[in-house]
């Protein structure tokens, strides 16, 4: 986003909320807490777009990708009776789904919406058809409190208290942040998504560089699906990801296709929920729940139609790359 | 570049390129796509098959089921309808370089805008179905053209814009059945029943909409290939600054193309409230849009071929219940299938595997988010 | 392990013996499995009627006397959804299985395949035909006209006119909502009650949720319930909301929450149980069946569950249908709330003494659960 625009929102939202927290202590950080777990998944699912734009390839097919990793994690942790290996088979089955769009936008230059369209119907096919009741997770994953920073009033509670899921996602945005703007592996992969031809000319390997930041993206969707059925949710069920890989990619450009700004989009939208459902719960007044739904979503149109031009996404998106 | 020449223009996917000609040189725009769907359907009775039942009856039962009996073939006209249209819009927006992702927005939109011109008004029956008809095609324009001009005149992707107002529009109708349209003293979330003046009749034992959609097509195949407008839209998909060039409003023409993409979809959706459920209910339209987009690709952008594309897609859809009712198999095997058609119609796998040749060139039918 | 892939393998199975004896005419269709039965069907006149007794083996011939065939078309959903699909086939299942009857379901994926997949059992002269969900009642009300000799069973299905071949399943889910909330308000201590709900345009949820409410209000006045559905789009599968949603109430001080709404609320019931609290101070009470079974996961916290008993119902009517005496116009299941199970040891023996008496008070009808005017606000 705009950052002038970003700054004077954030401003508004932060003494919003510290406004909040002197009223009522208790209700504020029980609905940041809220907004935070709403916005996990939205933040993993909104990295892996961001690494595949950023390197030139378009992936729609983020929820079909977290839904079918939710599956395996889900059975494979029911399975096994290991929550990590759940987990691990999650990312894996991930990265497969990562290299499937790979293969499809790189290795065979289909055209890259048909290919995450794919993966969205079959992973709503096979994981429907496939679907079996009465298996259960073999436990919890514990709460991780953080020594000293979790007696901090307010961002103790709402920050430090908090899942391993949680806790990586929160550290993937920022380590992606600064791999992508302070790495050579960062300035290699916003060039190939910029100007392929001149990173090939340079000696980067235009669809190496590619297929393997896919695939890679496609394991941090793993962890998405994998935080979804195995805590999150504690189960699986059929379509159960509900649209939240497409709200992701809302969520990118909302954050301009920066993992930092990416992920406070996702927990401004998970504020909306938070807010939306305590409104109700208190009856204070009851804004029609399908028009909080639509906020991200409209939000978006909006500010694209907006700054057109001051936030655009990487040159070369969509586009296989063709040596000349 | 083949622009001076709409009729040649072709928006395969993974052709041997025709400039190379070969024994099979015209041959593979019908030939892949059979392929593909035979293939899949190969994997599709593997599924089957290791559930346990014989694919080739599993078929046999969908197959004779959804066209073996008049009520069977009545249903697949029914849920062809929709589809037909949709592949429409989704072939419209490719033919001049948009992938409207957008279609069941769209039909939404004109599903319900149809039931409310269908309700809310009395009229004869000679101006009450033509007007329904036309307001749901407008809602479905106007809905589409919010994405079309903010591509054209705010470079936005088409194809994001789409996708986010898909969302925005499933919560919108939800929220005007279940309140403003809401059919009073009821439980259920639905508009009242569209007047009788109002309703879409069979023509014998064939629903109106069908022959209608099925003439919209024609249509479309002519004006597509044959005409100057259509020439327009296809220059602008294929080149838009040769469009430039040579005198055309490029701008102009992605917000048209946007809004008949729409009207399409919007039709189709008119048609289903008015022929087939006769008021709109939130639920009764799901996954027509997303079928559209199986169907334009599957048809290769071509608006004829979408009619047997579609009518594919609704004899699956047809058969799945028919399939669960004698063989337990699950429905969702139709999902798998189409998935995988659609993945070789697309991948350039089954064509260097029929072609024996390297060279396969696949075309990109959209051009990414931003230019 | 799959309940579906071992009928298809019995089918395969069969369609393999039926493939070996083809050259014969009717030899193999005794043994013969649905799957069969469909090919022979025409051909086949000599129906076991000594060798299979009592049992119906399959469809094929369901217009014979002797053969007592049902039928079970889901909502749009599975029929192993965990909730209301699921309870009505283990009702039919049960009837069948003491009726000797044969029995399957087809579930819906599009709602206009309603009248088509009802019609299905139908034109094969299926004896019976189980509906669920109130958004098919018009499918259900049409079928039952053009086929007046098959007995319609609709679950959740409200009857205005009563029609003689229908019966509609119905069920006062604000008395159980009532009796769930009486016990909530007796057993909080924080006066703190929460609810995570499907949504509030399905009238059984409505009527749960509002029921709860008045019977927690008036089992303790000094509580205080909050109500919160989820957006109807969605609104049934989205366990990740019910879990977030329940979570921030218990932060907020509930110590007990309602969670009501298919996977949405079960999400509720998984989160609750996570809690340290869970099943000493802090509670969580189910929906529609008894979740203790359906959601093991939830056992830890799960005082109760708010039951509308779908799968007695749905076994009883399928039971008198075969009887003969089909009830035409509504029938009402019974509600009520399910055992303790784990909880027992953290109920005070004067609230079950309590609870025993408003539920009597709620079957006499004795009880004012503010519904169903409820729906109105």
């Amino acid at each position: 986003m705009n950052a002038r625009w970003a700054y004077i929102l954030g401003g508004f939202i932060i003494a919003g909320i510290i406004v909040s927290y002197a009223m009522d202590a208790n209700r504020t950080e029980s609905v940041l807490s809220f907004s935070l777990r709403y916005a996990v998944p939205l933040i993993l699912a909104a990295m892996v777009g961001i690494i595949c734009e950023r390197s030139g390839v378009i992936n729609i097919g983020i929820e079909g990708q977290m839904l079918m990793s939710a599956f395996a994690g889900f059975f494979g942790a029911a399975l096994t009776g290991n929550l990590i290996a759940g987990a691990m088979i999650g990312v894996g089955t991930g990265m497969i789904m990562g290299a499937f769009l790979a293969v499809g936008s790189v290795t065979w230059k289909m055209d890259q919406i048909i290919a995450g369209t794919i993966i969205n119907i079959l992973a709503t096919g096979l994981t429907s058809f496939f679907y079996a009741q009465g298996y259960v997770l073999p436990g919890v994953m514990p709460t991780v409190a953080v020594p000293l920073l979790k007696d901090i009033p307010l961002l103790g509670p709402v920050l430090f208290n908090n899942g391993l899921y949680t806790y990586a996602a929160i550290l993937i945005a920022v380590i992606l942040w600064v791999l992508l703007f302070k790495t050579i592996w960062g300035l290699r992969t916003r060039s190939v998504g910029e100007k392929p031809s001149a990173s090939d000319t340079s000696g980067i390997n235009v669809p190496r560089t590619r297929f393997i930041n896919v695939t890679l993206a496609g394991g941090i969707a793993g962890l998405a699906g994998a935080y979804l059925a195995i805590e999150a949710a504690g189960t699986f069920e059929r379509g159960f990801t509900a649209g939240r890989g497409f709200t992701a990619l809302a969520i990118m450009i909302f954050g301009a296709w920066n993992p930092l700004g990416a992920m406070f989009a996702a927990i401004f939208f998970g504020l909306t929920q938070g807010v939306a459902s305590q409104l109700q719960s208190d009856a204070v007044f009851e804004i029609p729940p399908q028009f909080v739904n639509m906020l991200p979503y409209v939000l978006t149109i909006v500010l694209l139609a907006a700054v057109s031009g001051r936030v655009s996404p990487p040159a070369a998106v969509g586009k296989p790359y063709e040596k000349d | 570049m083949s622009v001076t020449d709409p009729s040649k223009t072709d928006l395969g996917f993974s052709d041997p390129d025709p400039q190379r000609g070969g024994p099979l040189g015209r041959l593979p725009s019908i030939v892949l796509p059979i392929a593909s769907v035979l293939i899949a359907f190969a994997v599709g009775g593997l599924l089957i098959w290791l559930q346990g039942v014989n694919p080739f009856y599993a078929y046999w039962v969908m197959f004779s089921t959804a066209l073996g009996t008049p009520e069977g073939l009545l249903r697949v006209m029914e849920k062809s309808t929709p589809l037909i249209l949709t592949g429409l819009a989704v072939t419209v927006g490719l033919r001049a370089g948009l992938f409207n992702i957008g279609a069941q927005g769209q039909l939404l939109a004109g599903a319900i805008g149809a039931a409310w011109a269908g309700y809310a008004f009395t009229m004869p029956l000679a101006f009450h179905i033509p007007f329904a008809m036309a307001f749901g095609m407008l809602c479905g324009a106007a809905w589409a053209s919010i994405a079309g001009v903010l591509r054209a005149y705010r470079s936005v992707s088409e194809v994001i814009t789409t996708i986010m107002l898909n969302s925005i529009a499933i919560a919108l109708v939800d929220y005007l059945a279940s309140k403003p349209f809401k059919e009073p003293d009821q439980p259920i979330s639905r508009t009242p029943e569209i007047a009788e003046t109002a309703a879409l009749p069979n023509f014998g034992a064939i629903p109106t909409g069908f022959v209608l959609a099925i003439l919209v097509a024609l249509f479309f195949g002519w004006f597509l290939m044959r005409t100057t407008s259509g020439f327009r839209f296809n220059t602008v998909g294929l080149n838009s600054n040769a469009a430039r060039y040579a005198g055309i409003s490029v701008k102009r023409t992605i917000i048209l193309a946007m809004a008949v993409s729409g009207a399409l979809a919007g039709l189709g959706g008119a048609i289903e409230t008015l022929g087939v459920t006769g008021r709109f209910e939130p639920a009764f339209n799901a996954g027509l849009g997303f079928d559209g987009i199986t169907i334009a690709l599957l048809a290769r952008a071509n608006p004829i071929a979408a009619i047997p594309a579609a009518i594919l897609v609704g004899t699956l859809r047809s058969g799945a219940a028919a399939l669960q009712f004698e063989t337990g198999i699950e429905p969702e095997v139709v999902d798998v299938i189409l998935a995988l058609t659609l993945l070789f119609v697309a991948a350039p796998i089954v064509g260097r595997f029929l072609f024996r040749k390297r060279n396969i060139k696949t075309t990109r039918v959209t051009s990414g988010w931003g230019s | 392990m799959h309940r579906k892939l071992l009928v298809a393998t019995i089918a395969a199975g069969a369609l393999l013996l039926a493939g070996c004896s083809s050259s014969t005419d009717e030899t193999a269709t005794e043994t013969a499995t649905e799957t069969v039965a469909e090919e022979t069907a025409v051909e086949e006149e000599v129906v076991a009627e000594d060798a299979a007794a009592a049992v119906t083996a399959d469809d094929s011939n369901c217009a014979a006397p002797e053969n007592y065939c049902i039928g079970l078309v889901t909502d749009t959903g599975k029929v192993d959804d965990k909730s209301f699909n699921q309870a009505a086939w283990e009702g039919t299942l049960l009837a069948a299985e003491k009726l000797g009857a044969f029995t399957k379901y087809v579930e819906t994926t599009d709602p206009k395949d309603y009248a088509n997949n009802i019609s299905q059992f139908a034109t094969k002269n299926y004896d019976t035909i189980v509906t669920v969900g109130f958004l098919m009642a018009e499918a259900t009300t049409a079928a039952a006209a053009e086929f007046p000799n098959v007995n319609f069973i609709g679950v959740d299905q409200f009857q205005g006119a009563p029609i003689p071949n229908v019966a509609g399943l119905v069920f006062a889910e604000d008395k159980a909502g009532y009796a769930a909330g009486y016990l909530a308000g007796l057993m909080t201590k924080t006066n703190k009650i929460g609810t995570a709900l499907g949504t509030d345009t399905v009238p059984p949820v409505k009527l749960f949720g509002e029921g709860f409410k008045k019977g927690a209000l008036d089992a303790n006045p000094e509580a205080e319930v909050t109500l919160v559905y989820h957006e109807p789009n969605n609104a049934f599968n989205d366990p990740e909301w019910g879990a977030a949603e329940s979570r921030k109430q218990l932060d907020q001080g509930a110590d007990i929450i309602f969670a009501a709404g298919g996977n949405t609320g079960n999400g509720g019931l998984i989160e609750i149980a996570k809690d340290p609290g869970a099943g000493t101070t802090v509670f969580c009470i189910g929906v529609d069946i008894d979740q203790y079974f359906t959601v093991p996961q939830a056992q830890k916290c799960l005082l109760t569950s708010a039951e509308k008993k779908l799968v007695a119902g749905t076994e009883e009517l399928v039971l008198l249908s075969a009887d003969g005496a089909l009830p035409s116009g509504n029938f009402f299941g019974q509600t009520g709330i399910a055992p303790f199970h784990d909880t027992e040891a953290a109920v005070p023996a004067d609230v079950q003494a309590k609870l025993a008496e408003i539920l009597e008070g709620l079957q006499a009808g004795t009880i004012d659960t503010g519904c169903p005017a409820c729906l109105d606000n």
